[in-house]
């Protein structure tokens, strides 16, 4: 799986989350951070990640969400890690 | 399995032990649960409180709202999810002390109709409302009870049903209603790390 097919994923969730103003949504990149860019509250940030298991189809263990940090760079390399497990 | 081995013992439910068994990160002064009185442990939990003269010391008398937050967090999510962790790895609280620590998260709506003074005991009545990677969100009432109801007795046969509709006698005061308490077990070297910064 390509990274940008990744962040693409990535968007479509982030879509359905209710907190993000979708003007944030435009021209992201790697190293855009959900907490300072995207002003995701940190409450939320398992929440998505519950959501982007689903739409990867994969599924993240706690350690994994420990060391998890806060750009689209982190979650699309946590991605492809866990394929990679998996 | 159902529950966890604490000691040899088996922790099948939190109605079992004292919650100074499994909030152990709270000192006495903290701790604000007395006692869980029924527990499902994907569900919810019913546990009370009665404020002590130390709870309302210098606030006239009346157990503060945000105490009431503070109680209802630790009788739910710390408590519940906790359970949880230790039912996964089949391990003690005790086991996880220096490897994790409760963190209260974040506060959705909460509303307050009436006040508990000091010697009213309360019941928290939670619901899970989600719990995924350590973090759980709850939302739950609290009423204050009725004077010299045993309530070990009274929720003997209590159900998820009854929880989900908060089906209590009218003599249970509603004392107040909150939403998407939420906490979560942190990483200590994270916990630390992030206060670092």
């Amino acid at each position: 799986m390509e990274r940008q097919e990744i962040i693409d994923g990535l968007i479509e969730v982030l879509k359905t989350v209710r907190m993000i103003d979708p003007e944030k949504l435009v021209g992201v990149t790697e190293d855009t951070d959900f907490l300072a860019d995207m002003n995701v509250p940190s409450s939320q940030m398992i929440a998505i990640v519950a959501k982007v298991e689903q739409k990867f189809d994969i599924e993240f263990e706690d350690d994994d969400i420990d060391d998890l940090g806060s750009t689209v760079k982190d979650v699309v390399d946590l991605i492809l890690k866990v394929k990679a497990r998996d | 399995m159902a529950g966890y081995y604490d000691n040899g013992f088996l922790v099948e439910s939190l109605c079992s032990i004292h919650p100074k068994e499994i909030l152990i990160a709270y000192g006495p002064k903290k701790l604000l649960v007395d006692k869980y009185h029924w527990h499902s442990p994907k569900i919810g939990v019913v546990a009370s409180y009665t404020p002590t003269a130390y709870d309302v010391e210098d606030h006239f008398d009346i157990f503060r709202g945000v105490d009431q937050i503070e109680s209802f967090v630790q009788a739910t999510a710390a408590s519940l999810s906790m359970f949880l962790i230790c039912q996964k790895h089949n391990c003690a609280p005790e086991d996880l002390k220096d490897r994790s620590v409760p963190s209260f998260i974040s506060v959705g709506n909460v509303n307050f109709m009436s006040a508990l003074e000091k010697g009213d005991t309360f019941v928290i009545l939670g619901k899970i409302t989600f719990y995924k990677f350590r973090q759980m969100v709850c939302d739950g009432r609290i009423y204050r009870c009725p004077p010299g109801l045993d309530l070990d007795h009274y929720f003997k046969d209590f159900n998820e049903e009854r929880l989900q509709k908060y089906d209590l006698s009218p003599d249970f005061k509603l004392i107040s209603d909150l939403y998407d308490i939420t906490g979560r077990e942190i990483d200590i070297e994270y916990f630390r790390a992030i206060n670092k910064k």
